[in-house]
């Protein structure tokens, strides 16, 4: 159902719920402007906390809703992931990676190589994790300062939404703040949450 | 003894072929070569199939570049540097191209520079080389550069991360404003001043630019649910008149005009014109159908209405996934007209504007390949043109 129904809908008078998400949305929406003039005014340090908490409900409400025992593999890409090569494109975390893998550069899932610097900023993806059936709230957290390692290179597109959607885009340059060039060389998969 | 007699007779046959050759040297009147002058070569004014292709370098992003290729002959022309994560947009009538790149002083580090150059499309001589405040470091797709139909304004999109869009005059080789566009990103010129822009909550932003420098923007109703079934950012467009096709993830196809207020109708089924079920969205991820998919996944020909797609077979979330044939449109009607495998599957698909037009494909191992667009027949293959090919422009696009 496209967008524009539902506002007829609404019109006829639709439900608390429709309205009431309507208004979340809203807000939610005035808030990611806002976060670009802090980010502007170099606030990056005040913007950092609110990036996880952003894509946290939007991924969940991009998800179907989950069910009363143990998830079953959301995805695809969760269907065939492994949860014991952090080095392969098919380890769990990595259903949202876009780039090269930094445990195959000199970093790990969720440390950077030396010489480069951690992003403070990051889009974020939910994975699923096949040894114990939790998905969980993947930053895939760029690092920076040198050009591309270019070891291993991995395309995971679950849940990635176009540039217009920054905080699920997997194409961006994740290096804003870093103090470094701003140049990409790896990305690592660290979990910052559970979210079943 | 009876060794020296074959040794005089090879030695005879020496001398006799020496003697032979000077003599046949000097019969063929070869004349001796004359002292050279380097120089350079100037390119003929672009044909509609001369080409340029944005090659990103992905292995190492700093050293990008953009070919121009004769597409006829399948050869490269000449390239310019166009440094990581870069950008091309051609001038309307092809005399001038712009590249949206980013250095840094000092290879990896030193003072950034975001700049825009303007190359001469002839000489591909430097004939500007503007710095901008900023530009979006991201896999460059078409749309974060874009170029009024005159000719007259260049958009580069910004994101630092706020979103905004900086207009470049090209005359006056100058930033003449940045127009922010909150929640929104990548520009879409329409007519010669103006551009939209796609947002997160669905809609469309649309910015007028007045000849009092100023700018007023619209919003349109939101179209699209981004969460569970987004819109191609590499969606084709044509600044000339506006018409656009947004192009969704599980193949909606949106028609468009843009202008200071966008109109969208209601979207049609890649699928369904293929005589096949609309495929599914974000809500149920498992379906496997022929979906659009790959980087520049489609390209349209503006005179006969045909939309190329790159279609591969998968599941919802398989957007990023090369092509392995494309499957022509005719925007009029909403049907398939041409379904064309690929030899070998396709990260993007261009098309040139002409009566005869090529189509372009490659891999991902940087091969180029040039096909006749109305058949599919592969022409020629450009082994090795380069490294990352993510899209090409050819004349007449805008």
């Amino acid at each position: 159902m496209l967008p524009s129904e539902n506002t007829q809908k609404t019109e006829q008078g639709a439900s608390l719920f429709d309205r009431v998400t309507e208004s979340v949305l809203r807000r939610f929406a005035g808030h990611t402007s806002r976060r670009g003039v802090v980010a502007r005014l170099g606030g990056l340090a005040a913007a950092v906390p609110l990036f996880p908490l952003l894509p946290v409900s939007r991924a969940s409400a991009a998800t179907p809703a989950a069910g009363k025992v143990a998830a079953k593999a959301p995805s695809p890409f969760a269907a065939k992931a492994q949860a014991k090569d952090p080095n392969a494109c098919d380890y769990w975390r990595y259903c949202a990676i876009d780039g090269n893998l930094c445990t195959s550069c000199g970093g790990g899932v969720h440390s950077c190589p030396p010489g480069t610097a951690p992003s403070p900023t990051s889009w974020i993806g939910s994975c699923y994790n096949p040894q114990d059936g939790n998905s969980y709230m993947i930053a895939y957290r760029d690092c920076c300062g040198q050009d591309s390692c270019n070891e291993v290179t991995c395309l995971g597109t679950d849940g990635d939404q176009p540039s217009y959607r920054p905080m699920a885009n997997n194409d961006i340059i994740w290096c804003f703040g870093t103090g470094t060039s701003e140049m990409y060389n790896c990305s690592t998969a660290a979990v910052i949450g559970k979210t079943s | 003894m009876s060794f020296l007699s074959p040794r005089k007779s090879w030695l005879g046959l020496l001398l006799g072929s020496a003697a032979f050759f000077s003599a046949a040297a000097v019969q063929a009147a070869e004349p001796v070569l004359q002292t050279e002058q380097s120089d350079v070569i100037t390119l003929k004014p672009y044909s509609p199939h001369t080409i340029l292709v944005e090659d990103a370098v992905y292995a190492h992003n700093k050293d990008g570049r953009v070919d121009v290729v004769d597409a006829d002959r399948g050869v490269l022309l000449g390239m310019v540097q166009a440094a990581y994560n870069p950008n091309v947009v051609l001038a309307p009538d092809a005399s001038r191209f712009y590249v949206g790149e980013t250095t840094w002083a000092r290879g990896n580090r030193g003072e950034r520079n975001d700049l825009l150059a303007e190359y001469d499309a002839q000489t591909l001589k430097i004939t500007s080389d503007e710095k901008l405040p900023s530009r979006a470091l991201v896999t460059p797709k078409r749309n974060d550069l874009a170029i009024s139909a005159d000719g007259a304004r260049v958009y580069v999109y910004q994101m630092s991360p706020a979103n905004a869009v900086e207009v470049v005059d090209t005359k006056e080789h100058k930033v003449s404003q940045t127009v922010e566009i909150p929640g929104c990103a990548l520009a879409y010129a329409w007519g010669n001043a103006g551009f939209s822009s796609l947002c997160a909550d669905g809609t469309l932003t649309n910015v007028s630019l007045g000849a009092d420098g100023k700018a007023s923007v619209t919003h349109s109703a939101p179209f699209f649910e981004p969460d569970k079934d987004g819109i191609f950012e590499q969606s084709p467009t044509v600044a000339k008149d506006g018409s656009t096709y947004f192009i969704s993830y599980s193949g909606k196809v949106y028609p468009t005009t843009l202008s200071a207020n966008s109109t969208v109708q209601a979207p049609w089924s890649l699928q369904e014109g293929a005589g096949l079920k609309a495929a599914s969205n974000a809500s149920a991820p498992f379906e496997v159908t022929w979906r659009p998919g790959g980087w520049q996944m489609a390209a349209l020909h503006k005179n006969t209405h045909e939309l190329y797609v790159l279609m591969h077979r998968g599941t919802f979330w398989t957007h990023k996934d090369s092509g392995t044939e494309v499957w022509v449109y005719n925007t009029e009607t909403h049907k398939r007209i041409r379904r064309m495998p690929l030899k070998v599957a396709s990260t993007m698909v261009g098309v040139t504007q002409d009566e005869n037009p090529l189509m372009f494909t490659a891999d991902e191992d940087g091969s180029f390949f040039i096909s006749d667009a109305r058949t599919g027949k592969l022409l020629r293959t450009m082994k090795g043109l380069g490294t990352s090919l993510i899209f090409t422009v050819a004349p007449g696009e805008g």
